[in-house]
């Protein structure tokens, strides 16, 4: 059992068919398995059927390597039962870093275009 | 009580006093019938010093021990009331003998515990024994393949360690010491059969008594010791027997740890021998050199790594890597040691980096987790003087170019980290350094480390840029000396990630020499040495060179 | 001698120019050239080297040459200077081996400290008189440095440092090593040019130089007891004021508020760019840091050397080194609770106020 440092928080909402989770603070190595499994934990079978994960990003101050290592974790679980991930209110930083590891359009993977910074929520399938 | 006078002769003696000393009256001289240390009380009593000591004068008589309390009388007499002191003063030379024990036991502990170098455990166990126990001590380790180390100790001399093929069996008791049973009374071993490699040399005198105490290890006996005394030296008692045991008993305590210390410290060293990074220098015609901190100060290795393997001969490429893995510690680096063995062995694709980058992906991709690398490849060659470099972004950040006017130029190189998708498109770039360029390769840990006169900022891109644009035309590690150094003292004594630079060079070249290309190789000197750190130097000056005051500029 | 004497003197001048102009074979060749003459190995490292080393830094705190020369400089010098040496006789890989030469030394830098070229040149110098060297290096921190000497049963360790604000963690580090009975030299100018702060730090011995390093090595040095393990604030009791520490902990804080005081106070700071304004910064970072030393070993010189050297550079790049007493007194009214700093700021800003003005129109 992690302790993540006070600063950091998931809220989770559950509401029809989507799972929200709020990211607040850094998320990192110290963090990232809570991220993970809060959200595999809500995929499991026998639990409701989501069909749609948002993580919502507009309070995250901070991700290092092991953050987005749980981004491509999260996503691979929820391809796996087929739920689509939303990566919500990225911050500039979490946008650059998605960008120089060319890991974005596969978070995200949209039908049209790669999603231009800025666009809070752009529409996607499961990888 | 007895009464002596000025010169010391006795005048009187009670019944008790008789009875202490039945020769009181018998004497002929003065001070001839009392003892030593009452003589000298008595002097002192009487050469006008006076009673003036803290304990009243006390000595043995006749087994027992008495304080002797004076009362001046006329013409200098002296008359001494004894008192029987003897329960006491034993009481008091136990707890005294006691407390010297529990001292010395600290003391062993303590010295002990200070090391975790087996040898030198050894070695002050041996000499602490000599101080505290016996003339000499001997102490057999457990056996090595057929030979053991045996240190040997003389009081006032050093201790000498050897290993040798010795056999337990000739000092009676030893075999049974290291195999970890019961101590042999001393009263069995026969001092005049010790062997001779069982007595340290110049040992004084014939051996006139030993005992032979097992060092208690962690389950395993840690070793033996063997105690000797001259023939001149009473022999060994039942008190001291125990006094003997007690001291193994911490010697071996603090022995045993050292050896597991030193067997882990041995297995974590072989380990790690492999993830090191390894030593730059200058590698056909083009120079290189690299720096690595990790995260954590009390591990050498982290998830950063760097790699030069140079081409089969100078017409062929060189390939630099430089990479990060996700997550810090021994974890992360097992997960470099896998990319940098399989990039290894498939050095004879390095001309298709993205080819190379696809199938280092998919020997990395698992299903247990999504940890990650992210790296750069860069190919290096050397030709008429410059340096051609094909640059391969796998999701790192890209390279700086240090051109010689002080520009600092980002490659455009981009692509998809590795590890963790299914596959891998990257966009390659070429540049050529011309002498006295540099392209620098750096992890994260150096742009986000978090610190500055004011704490908590992140060092930044920019910064780097700015220091590199100080940088044009430096040798290779002066250059990665300096971002090392600037992101040291930015950071503080702040916590930080691993960090790694590599500078990729073209020399400047040598005037007055026929051919390029290899020449620098005959000057960069002792390849050990050529990938240690260097250093700026203000070694003359008492102050820290740093940058100047902002008006100046 | 007189002949060497002028030898020396005529390849430190060609070293010079080679390290300047950045040739490292240039450079080479200067040192084999003195080696084909007849001078020792010894002489060449300390007399031609060091020399030049020290005329290195010398000449950048006078402003003669840039930061990246002074890099590039030492660079080539270090470069040289691992030709001259003989291989190394191979590491002993089997742990340790007492058996060969006069003993084994461990040669590092204080933790934090980057100026490694004296302890290189020591670390050289002992292997040539046929001691067993480890020289562990510029970056290596005390836990490393406490295993390497559990490892090898190293006779005595040598720690360098060039800066009197590692002193706090010379400490430390010199009480780890005797703690696990091994005794410690120490030098380098970090330890003051007297080595006057070589004591307060506890280290067993100072030296001023290699070859005083080598003498000391020579005479022996003996273990330190089973009292050597204990706590820093055993050897200065005066750490209890907590000055030092409070210090430390407010640096930034201490920082941040000099800097706005200053922006108040002096017109001319309100117009610093970004640049100038982390300049200025580091600037007073390096004086709290100098504070907190000076405080740490209790020498109130520790922290006025700091700025009479700090000022003699200022004035070297034409800059009035007044424009450091409104921070020294913003410094002061912060820390006004602190006797000690108090003092050692007063007598600061008095010293820097009473300097001739080289250059009056840049007095704020």
């Amino acid at each position: 059992m992690i302790t993540p440092p006070f600063e950091f928080s998931l809220i989770v909402t559950a509401a029809a068919d989507v799972l929200t989770v709020e990211v607040a603070g850094e998320l990192d190595h110290q963090t990232s398995d809570a991220l993970v499994r809060t959200v595999v934990g809500h995929l499991s079978p026998g639990g409701a059927a989501f069909r749609r994960v948002r993580l919502d990003f507009g309070r995250l101050t901070w991700i290092d390597s092991m953050g987005l290592s749980a981004l491509l974790a999260v996503h691979r679980h929820a391809g796996a039962v087929g739920v689509t991930l939303h990566l919500d209110s990225r911050p500039g930083f979490l946008e650059r870093l998605l960008t120089l590891t060319g890991t974005l359009d596969h978070l995200t993977t949209t039908v049209t275009t790669t999603a231009a910074a800025g666009d809070p929520v752009p529409e996607a399938e499961a990888g | 009580m007895l009464v002596v006078d000025r010169a010391g002769g006795i005048v009187e003696a009670n019944d008790a006093a008789r009875t202490v000393l039945p020769d009181v009256t018998g004497g002929d001289g003065p001070y001839e019938n009392l003892p030593d240390w009452l003589t000298e009380a008595h002097r002192h009593m009487t050469g006008g010093l006076g009673a003036t000591w803290a304990e009243p004068p006390s000595g043995a008589i006749g087994g027992r021990h008495f304080e002797a309390h004076p009362r001046p009388g006329a013409d200098g007499d002296v008359a001494w009331w004894l008192i029987d002191a003897t329960d006491r003063h034993l009481a008091e030379e136990t707890l005294r003998r006691e407390q010297e024990r529990a001292a010395i036991l600290s003391e062993v502990s303590s010295t002990l515990l200070s090391s975790l170098n087996v040898p030198r455990c050894m070695e002050v166990t041996a000499r602490l024994a000599t101080r505290h126990l016996a003339d000499a001590a001997v102490l057999v380790a457990p056996a090595q393949g057929r030979r053991h180390p045996v240190t040997y100790a003389q009081a006032h001399g050093p201790a000498v360690r050897v290993t040798r093929a010795v056999d337990p069996a000739t000092v009676p008791g030893l075999a049974e010491a290291l195999q970890g049973f019961p101590p042999v009374p001393t009263r069995w071993i026969d001092p005049g059969a010790i062997p001779a490699w069982a007595i340290p040399e110049g040992f004084e005198g014939p051996v006139g008594s030993v005992t032979v105490t097992p060092l208690p290890g962690h389950g395993v006996p840690a070793g033996a010791l063997i105690l000797l005394r001259s023939s001149t030296v009473r022999a060994f008692t039942e008190s001291e027997n125990v006094f003997a045991r007690l001291f193994a008993a911490r010697a071996g305590a603090a022995l045993s740890a050292a050896r597991l210390y030193t067997e882990q410290a041995a297995v974590t060293a072989t380990l790690m021998q492999e993830l090191l990074p390894p030593a730059l220098g200058g590698v056909h015609g083009v120079d290189y050199a690299g720096g690595y901190r990790p995260a954590q100060d009390s591990e050498r290795i982290g998830g950063d790594f760097y790699d030069v393997h140079p081409g089969a001969d100078p017409s062929q490429e060189s390939l630099v890597v430089l990479g990060d893995v996700a997550g810090k510690g021994l974890d992360a680096a097992v997960l470099t040691g896998k990319i940098r063995n399989t990039l290894h062995a498939l050095l004879p694709l390095a001309h298709d980096h993205q080819h190379v980058l696809n199938l280092l992906n998919a020997a990395l991709l698992t299903s247990r987790h999504t940890r990650f690398a992210t790296l750069v490849l860069v190919s290096a060659r050397h030709r008429a003087g410059r340096v051609r470099l094909r640059l391969t972004s796998a999701g790192h950040l890209p390279p700086l170019i240090v051109r010689a006017d002080g520009r600092v130029e980002e490659s455009g190189t981009r692509g998809n980290l590795v590890g963790a998708m299914p596959a891998v498109s990257v966009r390659t770039e070429e540049t050529v350094l011309a002498p006295g360029e540099t392209c620098l390769l750096y992890t994260d840990g150096i742009t986000e480390a978090r610190g500055g006169p004011l704490g908590g900022e992140l060092y930044g891109v920019e910064r780097l840029k700015r220091a590199l644009a100080e940088c044009a035309g430096m040798p290779a590690e002066a250059v990665v000396e300096r971002v090392q150094m600037l992101a040291a003292q930015w950071l503080g004594q702040g916590r930080h990630d691993d960090m790694a630079v590599i500078a990729i060079s073209a020399p400047r070249p040598r005037p007055l020499t026929v051919t390029g290309g290899d020449m620098h190789r005959g000057h960069s000197g002792n390849p050990g040495r050529s990938g240690r750190p260097g250093e700026p130097g203000v070694p003359g000056d008492p102050g820290t060179p740093h940058e100047r005051h902002g008006r100046s500029a | 001698m007189t002949d060497f004497g002028n030898a020396t003197a005529d390849l430190r001048k060609r070293l010079w120019e080679a390290v300047l102009d950045g040739d490292a074979y240039h450079a080479t060749d200067v040192l084999h050239q003195g080696l084909d003459a007849g001078l020792e190995r010894e002489t060449l490292l300390l007399g031609v080297i060091g020399k030049v080393q020290e005329k290195v830094g010398r000449e950048w705190a006078a402003n003669r040459i840039t930061v990246a020369q002074e890099h590039a400089a030492t660079a080539v010098n270090e470069r040289a200077l691992t030709t001259l040496v003989p291989p190394a006789p191979a590491p002993p890989s089997a742990g340790p081996n007492r058996s060969r030469g006069r003993g084994r030394v461990a040669v590092a830098c204080v933790e934090g400290e980057w100026h490694a070229f004296p302890a290189r040149l020591v670390a050289e110098v002992l292997q040539l008189r046929g001691w067993q060297v480890d020289y562990l290096g510029p970056q290596i921190p005390g836990p490393h440095l406490i295993a390497h000497l559990h490892h090898t049963q190293a006779d005595v360790a040598l720690l360098s440092t060039s800066l009197p604000t590692r002193l706090p963690a010379a400490h430390a580090m010199i009480a780890a090593c005797q703690a696990v009975g091994v005794p410690v030299m120490v030098g380098g100018r970090g330890f003051g040019v007297d080595g006057r702060h070589a004591g307060a730090v506890g280290a067993d011995r100072w030296a001023p130089d290699a070859r005083a390093a080598a003498a000391a090595l020579e005479a022996g040095i003996a273990a330190p007891g089973p009292r050597a393990a204990r706590q820093v604030v055993d050897d200065l009791p005066h750490l209890a004021d907590q000055e030092y520490t409070m210090v430390v902990k407010s640096r930034s804080q201490l920082i941040e508020r000099t800097l706005a005081g200053l922006e108040e106070h002096v017109p001319a700071v309100r117009h610093y760019t970004d640049t100038q304004r982390e300049r200025t910064a580091e600037d007073y970072a390096h004086i709290v840091d100098f504070l907190a030393t000076a405080l740490y070993v209790d020498d109130a010189g520790l922290f006025t050397d700091f700025l009479a050297w700090t000022a003699d550079v200022l004035d070297a790049r034409s800059v009035s080194a007044r424009c450091l007493v409104p921070g020294l007194h913003l410094l002061g009214r912060q820390l006004q609770d602190f006797p000690r700093a108090t003092i050692l700021l007063r007598h600061g800003a008095a010293a820097v106020a009473a300097r001739p003005d080289s250059d009056p129109e840049d007095s704020p």
